[in-house]
């Protein structure tokens, strides 16, 4: 069958959202059109991801987001809420267009597609948007002194939507089903790597016991990658979960998932074990909430002004500002947390592998208002390695981060790259500074004018940038041989710990595809990072994630371009809709006003 | 003509086979390891990796993984899509219905638009034949995504006439086959307008006009005939052309379809769902071309009595 030769437009990648697991690059997949991808799912890849939706396989997503000062916990009102809106009506369902749908439901499985799990799946605790963990289907737990035994008490009452309750033995076949290598887990089982038993202590207790100290455990179970499914699904082939799934959430799916169309959920009247703190403890206010996969962003912002969706999420950056200022619509944004979009340096070997040239390369392009040119303020410049929304974010870093193209050619001198050929590009030694950025374009499609204009703007400093699309082939041969200059990635991750997957030694691409792009190695930050892992104090892990975000922006192991962002547009009579941490919305809260 | 369709239908046979047989091979042969993509180029573990490979059977000799794969292809086993999670049969299933009511929508939409404007175009005046002309002219050009995005937006996201959301029925189907119909409605008129012109000079027209036979019956009974056999040449062409269109045009209506299954399937290196899509495109190919050969004998007489 003849392949169109223009990829459509706008179709995304997907980015996993899971917490924690981290993308990079290396080349994503999936990409959604610039403003669209998102964040809808942002898949971790070692490759470099773009946000993205989801290709099939593999993509990842830029989000697109705009920031809203942080991204809000249950409790918080959406900001398309206006007080005025008063008391929640119950009733209606909730039509949501998204640029793709998700490789597979289940997200224990493949990247996890948090938006379309979580409205099914509850999970064991809630991280609100400061990190801090509440009770959810766990009523409390306890960590032994040496921090790998929790024992969690489960809440009474709770029951599946298949009508199996959920107890201590639930909990075991969730955990196990993660692990287990048939599920062949890309992103859930990397939240729990430590992972390795459960006890049924009783019906309501379980203990699960880690292989060594992990202080991101329980930020991994409050992920929508851990959600818990009814036991009864988990005995069968793991494909069946991809368009079926079924768990304790505020809403069901009979009918489950079909490709390229979409799902639709109906409301548990009997819901009533919301997580502490959620606005709406009591069943969801929708009757019903249909999502529907529509790729191209055009389509998607006309349904929305059309009235034929309720809301549509990945609303081109370059539309965000007419929707904001339209009274009948609203839009709502929130920054993923995790490591932003970047453009990761080769510093093992090559031109990059010389400190004073990233410093140059940093110094010397004005990386924010490329951002702001082509995103429109939507996706915010970055300044740091995590975004500002990660726990364990530090503010220190960001002076750093400062336009001064006097100084980077100072150092670009210094290095010895004085020289200029017939096309004013410096040399040495007779050879021309040139670097390469490998992408693939169907993960990184929507950033390519991003890449141009990089490119241009390191041509000013006289370094000629060589953008190469390379099938993924390909770009994998490339960068598990290091050879390559300059990669692209980003990671949506709820826990300081992504900075581990980025920068930890043991992650550099060398069999496999892995998500430590600048191919970093520094025996100090490896260190600093385990023992972070293994602390049970977050403040003394909070000083060490900072020191780590220190050392590897002094080295500049990373040039971190934009923080991804979750943009959802809505009519104005959507009101309720929050943000989870992972910067996806959540629908357990919303309501319609008619 | 019985010796003719079972050698059509050998052909057809031979013509599928080399179709799975290149397929596989340009996925095997291009460059990059199909472990890599069926873990979404992202990290994962060595085990992981390993139960991949153990699952579909990536370690195996690429000659016996082939022959595997046509001997499941002979018992009507597609196997299971690497990257849906699901047997092929059922990705393939679920989408199948949706495009072809979209290709027989378009089909219905193209003649409805060429024969008419075919048979009033031809050889009149030229104030009716040059708008015929550049409407044929303009259909070639205008690309089905922008003409796909245009119409959802004038009467879709404007006049709220018609839904954009992938709607089943009718509704659902005016707009994209119109977006697809464009091109094909604006050949077969051209071809099919020159062949009636061509045949209007004929001597024998102008026996039947001096006979007395009025205008509209000249040209439906004995130019329609006779400008059908360049357009029968060209179906084959065009049954490839609304495959391809199909793709762009489901992606932009938000349409379910194989079109768009397709393009995730080869971007995905999905083995088994490309070779799936390839068979059944081939086959509705070898089909509509089958058919098309034998309607000549029907249309012209002429070729009947050359029949070996």
């Amino acid at each position: 069958m003849p392949t169109p030769d223009t990829a459509t437009p706008g179709t995304a990648t997907t980015s996993t959202g899971t917490a924690g697991t981290a993308t990079t690059s290396t080349g994503t997949a999936g990409t959604a059109t610039a403003a669209a991808a998102t964040a809808e799912r942002l898949r971790t890849a070692p490759r470099t991801r773009r946000f993205t939706s989801r290709p099939g396989v593999a993509v990842a997503a830029l989000t697109a987001l705009l920031p809203l000062a942080a991204a809000c916990s249950r409790t918080a009102k959406g900001a398309a809420d206006p007080a005025a809106a008063g008391p929640p009506k119950a009733g209606g369902t909730l039509t949501l267009a998204v640029p793709y749908g998700p490789t597979c439901l289940d997200p224990h499985q493949g990247q996890a597609d948090a938006l379309f799990s979580r409205a099914v799946l509850d999970s064991l605790v809630w991280q609100d948007e400061k990190g801090a963990v509440h009770p959810w289907l766990a009523k409390s737990w306890k960590i032994s002194d040496d921090q790998r035994t929790y024992t969690f008490v489960l809440r009474p009452g709770v029951t599946f939507s298949d009508g199996t309750p959920f107890d201590a033995a639930a909990v075991k076949a969730n955990l196990d089903h993660v692990v287990a290598p048939t599920t062949k887990s890309a992103g859930a089982a990397q939240l729990i790597e430590n992972y390795r038993s459960t006890t049924v202590v009783d019906d309501h207790t379980v203990e699960v016991t880690l292989a060594a100290p992990a202080s991101s455990f329980l930020s991994g179970l409050a992920s929508p990658g851990l959600g818990i499914e009814s036991p009864a699904t988990l005995t069968g082939d793991p494909k069946a979960l991809c368009s079926k799934i079924v768990g304790t959430g505020p809403f069901a799916s009979a009918a489950g998932f079909t490709p390229q169309q979409g799902i639709s959920y109906q409301r548990r009247d009997g819901y009533a074990w919301a997580p502490e703190g959620a606005a709406n403890q009591g069943p969801a206010h929708l009757d019903g909430l249909t999502v529907r996969v529509v790729p191209e962003n055009s389509s998607r912002l006309g349904a929305l002004t059309s009235g034929q969706a309720d809301a549509a999420s990945a609303i081109a950056p370059v539309n965000v500002a007419k929707l904001k200022a339209d009274p009948g619509f609203a839009v709502q944004s929130a920054v993923a947390p995790g490591v932003p979009f970047s453009y990761n340096p080769n510093t093992e070997k090559g031109a990059l592998s010389d400190v004073r040239l990233r410093k140059a390369l940093r110094a010397g392009i004005d990386w924010p208002l490329i951002v702001e040119k082509l995103y429109f303020g939507v996706y915010p410049a970055a300044q740091g390695p995590l975004s500002p929304t990660t726990p364990g974010w530090s503010k220190a870093v960001a002076d750093q981060y400062t336009y001064d193209p006097a100084a980077s050619a100072a150092l670009l001198d210094e290095a010895g790259w004085t020289a200029r050929d017939a096309e004013n590009y410096r040399t040495k030694d007779g050879k021309r500074l040139t670097l390469d950025f490998l992408y693939v374009g169907d993960y990184f499609g929507p950033h390519v004018a991003l890449a141009t204009q990089i490119q241009a703007a390191a041509k000013q400093l006289g370094i000629e940038l060589r953008n190469q699309n390379l099938d993924a082939g390909s770009y994998v041969k490339r960068v598990l041989a290091g050879d390559y200059d300059l990669l692209n990635s980003s990671n949506n991750n709820f826990s300081p710990d992504g900075l581990r997957l980025i920068f930890g030694s043991a992650h550099i691409p060398t069999t496999k595809i892995d998500n430590n792009a600048a191919r970093y190695h520094d025996a100090g930050v490896d260190a600093k990072l385990a023992e972070a892992l293994a602390a049970g104090d977050p403040q003394k892990q909070n000083s060490l994630y900072a020191e780590v975000q220190q050392k590897v922006t002094d080295d500049v192991a990373i040039l971190p371009l934009f923080n991804n962002a979750y943009v959802l547009g809505t009519s104005a009579k959507v009101h309720g809709v929050v943000f989870e941490q992972q910067s996806f919305p959540n629908f357990a809260d919303a309501w319609l006003s008619r | 003509m019985i010796g003719a369709v079972a050698r059509r239908l050998g052909g057809s046979v031979l013509v599928l086979w080399g179709a799975v047989t290149v397929a596989f091979l340009a996925l095997h042969l291009t460059s990059g390891d199909p472990v890599d993509l069926l873990t979404g180029l992202r990290a994962s573990s060595d085990g992981l990796r390993a139960e991949i490979v153990r699952e579909y059977g990536l370690d195996r000799p690429l000659a016996l993984q082939y022959l595997t794969f046509l001997l499941h292809i002979l018992q009507g086993d597609l196997g299971d899509s690497y990257v849906l999670h699901l047997p092929v049969r059922t990705a393939i299933g679920q989408q199948l219905g949706s495009t072809l009511q979209l290709l027989a929508a378009t089909v219905v939409v193209t003649v409805v638009i060429a024969v008419p404007a075919a048979l009033l175009g031809a050889g009149r005046r030229p104030w009716v034949r040059t708008p015929v002309s550049l409407l044929e002219g303009l259909g070639v050009a205008v690309p089905a995504f922008w003409l796909g995005t245009l119409l959802l937006g004038v009467f879709s996201f404007k006049l709220r006439w018609f839904p954009a959301l992938g709607a089943p029925g009718i509704d659902g189907l005016v707009l994209p086959a119109l977006a697809l119909a464009a091109a094909p409605a604006a050949v077969i008129a051209r071809v099919l307008r020159r062949g009636l012109e061509q045949t209007l000079d004929e001597p024998f027209v102008t026996t039947a006009r001096t006979r007395g036979v009025g205008e509209a019956a000249v040209r439906l009974r004995h130019g329609l005939r006779h400008g059908l056999l360049p357009v029968a040449t060209l179906v084959g062409w065009l049954t490839g052309s609304l495959i391809g269109g199909a793709v762009v045009v489901e992606s932009v209506f938000s349409r379910q379809g194989l079109g768009t299954l397709a393009v995730t399937a080869v971007r995905n290196k999905d083995l088994p769902l490309v070779i799936g899509i390839v068979l059944v495109a081939g086959l509705v190919y070898t089909v509509v071309n089958t058919a098309v050969d034998l309607s000549y004998r029907l249309i012209d007489p002429r070729l009947r009595t050359r029949e070996a």
